[in-house]
């Protein structure tokens, strides 16, 4: 079946640019039948903007695409998947009010008597694709109502309607795990067995030796490397997306030596039934960690020290004076800010520029004569965006076209500026990739060293390994232990956080990084 | 779990048509008990004949909701459709077999601009349509400014003849509320309203022809709204460029008292069908009772927003 000669798809020279960015610059990209072809890089590398390409919903600005050897040009997706190009997207393109079967058949639905579709013929086409996969879903069952795993293969069921010729699959491991894993890469073996390309998205290193033929990694819109995967090692792979060493992630540990009073400084508060007895100290310049499972109540300490969640019992002292009034304006009067985990809910305004969404919590700072200063929104604006490098054209960019990693850095400066005593962060880095990942290490132990104390709640233990001066760990509520920085390692933290759990169970949700 | 779930689902709609059945039954006991004459065959003929103007326009609004979209020149369009008509016919009585389709097709026309402007323009479909029923009330008015002109008896017959003691507009609307039902669950244009209204991008990726569909579906709002005119038309006999006015709003209530949902993508013809019959009675009702039609209007309006709230909190 395997025909290394032959191509299912080959991009020459392919270019994409938008205003301020150039997500590809002249990619050469080619899938084999029956290969499967992994595509790497780091978030905002290009490979969405590849998929979108091959697949037609993004029209190439130059370059040839040869499809079965003839020169294509897609006007829309419709065209390519006509032609047997299917692309699962990271967001799955289904109708969560409808059934399962109606999904699958989108647009072939099949037809019986007077041209009508037919309720029957299309469950019994939809099962029988669905068997094929070797998985069993209710067919009338409607989409909202399964789990994400069960949707992503009704996601692939769809693909097996037509001739497919190339499939496509952008992160499809990113919500499944284990059994279903395996019954992905059985399908796609399967698949690949009968001379389908596949190209095949994945963060995951791991599953990129054990099921891609060939790797292309991407960078900042250009392909850095391509080779058979037996070519390449981990390191190799690593250094491609990143473009540096791994060793450089984390800034250098505390430079000046933290003074002997506390900025922050927590005892016996109960808040909450998630928090029961926590007591901790933060002092200029450091940065603690918290570690602990989902659910042992990190966040809702931070939300209490922010002022948005009521106490129980127990205090909490900004400067050795108590926290009085609990609001979080109060909290930010006193120079205290919060990174919270949920950014495009909780922390940034999508629609609104880089500059309103930098001054929106001290707008009485730029605020003359009861009206909002502009000019000077749009100064300090571009200040924090050189201070913070923030990847940008201009301070009016709307925050919610940007990457993950700079919303991150926008949220992280707006509060830097803030928070001349005390930083809370949570979850930091979360949907971050590598590159955004160590910028915003590096700008935290800035912060510190100004003479800033830092909390950060994170549960990506290296993160929190490599970062912090000091781990407090936590479990159900309670304060279990304290990391000096000295002995700090995952090994350490795990031993603390488990202490009062089951242990396994704790290794798996601690160990989501690992 | 799921089983359990789909059937959750199933009834929740259930309950939705047994709620609006359950208020029907309820206005027509409440009217019994009232009123000696509310439930004479000769009112129930009378709201037979009611039904047809209202069931078209929210049949058509239906499309348009379902499809993710909204119609607001269904009213404007209608009363031009009057107008129309009643000038044309007036000048050239003996030419009802040209008008009728020449009013039709422009009505369809007008609801496919306004499909295309919402695809092309990427406008709101708000604006878009409410700026096109400014337009059109506007150009009625160069035409005619009060009701009047004239049609043959001959059209005038359709609103009013009856066929075994039933209003034949009655059937036509049964039958095309019957034939809209089947073109919506069991074609595939009819589900592809469904597709774009439940998620436009995904129906996009899925290789649907979304800007079609969604010119379609208004063009079929403007050839309800067209047929809507021409039963008025025959019902009244003139052309009146305001008489539409009232039926935009109340081409959505049936539509969202019926459990469409307004995101799209949700919902049928069905329950329009008892909404619109729960309109109508109540309207007649109040009539009956000799409740002043200021109150009517207020009472529109509030059950439009409490049955688009009830639909709202039930689904979290």
């Amino acid at each position: 079946m395997r025909d290394m000669s032959s191509t299912v798809i080959e991009l020459r020279q392919i270019e994409k640019s938008y205003p301020g960015v150039k997500p590809l610059d002249r990619v050469d990209f080619t899938v084999r039948p029956g290969e499967v072809h992994a595509l790497l890089g780091e978030n905002g590398a290009g490979k969405s903007t590849l998929t979108r390409v091959i697949g037609g919903a993004v029209r190439p600005d130059a370059g040839t695409i040869t499809y079965l050897g003839r020169t294509v040009a897609w006007k829309n997706p419709r065209q390519a998947r006509e032609t047997g190009i299917h692309i699962i997207h990271q967001e799955l393109a289904l109708f969560p009010e409808l059934c399962v079967a109606e999904n699958i058949l989108v647009d072939a639905q099949p037809r019986g008597a007077l041209g009508f579709i037919s309720d029957k013929a299309r469950h019994a086409r939809a099962a029988e694709i669905l068997a094929q996969l070797g998985v069993d879903i209710p067919t009338r069952a409607h989409i909202d109502e399964l789990p994400l795993a069960d949707q992503q293969m009704v996601e692939i069921a769809k693909a097996l309607v037509g001739d497919l010729k190339l499939l496509i699959l952008d992160e499809p491991t990113a919500v499944i795990s284990g059994k279903e894993v395996d019954l992905l890469f059985a399908n796609m073996r399967r698949l690949r067995g009968q001379g389908v390309g596949i190209v095949y998205i994945s963060h995951r290193l791991e599953e990129i030796f054990e099921i891609a033929d060939h790797v292309t990694i991407l960078k900042d819109g250009q392909v850095v490397d391509s080779r058979p995967v037996g070519a390449m090692t981990r390191t190799e792979m690593i250094t491609g997306m990143v473009g540096r060493q791994l060793e450089q992630i984390y800034p250098a540990r505390r430079t000046v030596a933290p003074s002997g009073d506390t900025v922050l400084s927590i005892r016996g508060l109960a808040a909450g039934p998630r928090v029961r007895d926590v007591s901790l100290d933060v002092r200029p310049g450091e940065i603690v960690g918290v570690a602990g499972m989902v659910g042992s109540g990190r966040t809702e300490v931070a939300e209490a020290v922010f002022g948005m969640r009521g106490i129980d019992s127990g205090t909490i002292e900004l400067d050795g004076k108590p926290l009085g009034d609990h609001r979080p304006r109060a909290a930010i009067d006193r120079g205290v800010g919060f990174l919270t985990e949920n950014r495009k809910d909780e922390g940034l305004f999508l629609n609104l520029p880089i500059s309103s969404n930098i001054v929106a919590p001290d707008l009485g700072r730029v605020t003359r004569r009861g009206l909002v200063d502009r000019s000077r929104e749009r100064e300090i604006a571009r200040r924090q965006i050189a201070d913070f490098a923030v990847a940008t054209p201009s301070p009016e960019v709307k925050v919610g076209s940007l990457s993950g990693g700079n919303q991150q850095k926008v949220l992280f400066s707006r509060w830097s500026r803030i928070s001349d005593r005390l930083l809370i962060l949570d979850e930091p880095t979360r949907g971050v990739d590598i590159g955004a990942k160590v910028e915003i290490y590096r700008l935290i132990r800035k912060l510190a060293d100004s003479g800033v104390g830092v909390l950060m709640i994170s549960s990506e233990l290296p993160e929190v390994v490599g970062l912090s001066d000091r781990v407090v760990v936590m479990a159900q509520g309670h304060v279990v232990g304290e990391v000096p920085g000295e002995a700090l390692s995952e090994e350490a933290i795990m031993a603390l956080a488990v202490k009062t759990v089951d242990r396994r169970n704790a290794a798996a949700r601690l160990g989501e990084v690992a | 779990m799921s089983a359990l779930l789909m059937d959750l689902r199933r009834n929740r709609l259930m309950m939705s048509y047994l709620i609006v059945g359950g208020l029907i039954l309820l206005i027509l006991v409440a009217g019994g008990v009232l009123s000696d004459r509310f439930l004479t065959w000769r009112n129930v003929t009378n709201v037979l004949q009611q039904l047809i103007v209202l069931g078209l326009v929210s049949l058509g609004q239906t499309f348009v909701v379902l499809m993710g979209g909204i119609d607001l020149a269904i009213g404007s369009l209608v009363s031009a459709v009057t107008v129309f008509l009643a000038n044309f016919l007036d000048w050239r009585p003996d030419l009802v077999w040209l008008a009728v389709p020449l009013a039709l097709a422009a009505a369809a026309t007008v609801g496919a601009v306004n499909g295309i402007l919402t695809v092309v323009l990427r406008v709101h479909p708000l604006i878009v349509t409410l700026g096109m029923s400014s337009v059109i009330f506007g150009g009625t008015l160069m035409y005619r400014k009060e009701p009047g002109g004239s049609i043959p008896r001959a059209l005038e017959d359709i609103a009013y003849r009856n066929v075994g003691g039933i209003p034949v507009s009655a059937i036509v609307l049964v039958v095309v509320f019957a034939i809209a039902g089947l073109w919506l669950q069991r074609t595939r244009a009819g589900r592809n309203i469904y597709f774009v209204g439940g998620d436009a991008e995904a129906a996009r990726l899925n290789g649907l022809a979304v800007g079609r569909i969604t010119v379609m579906a208004y063009a079929l709002s403007g050839l309800c709204a067209g047929i809507a005119g021409l039963f008025l038309t025959a019902r009244t006999g003139v052309g009146d460029p305001r008489i539409g006015a009232a039926l935009t709003l109340q081409s959505i209530t049936p539509v969202v008292v019926g459990g469409t949902i307004l995101a799209g993508g949700r919902g049928g013809v069905f329950g329009t069908f008892l909404g619109v019959l729960l309109v109508t009675m109540l309207n007649s009702l109040l009539n009956f009772v000799g409740v002043s039609s200021y109150y009517q209007w207020i009472i529109q309006g509030v059950i439009i927003i409490v049955a688009v709230g009830f639909h709202t909190v039930r689904r979290t």
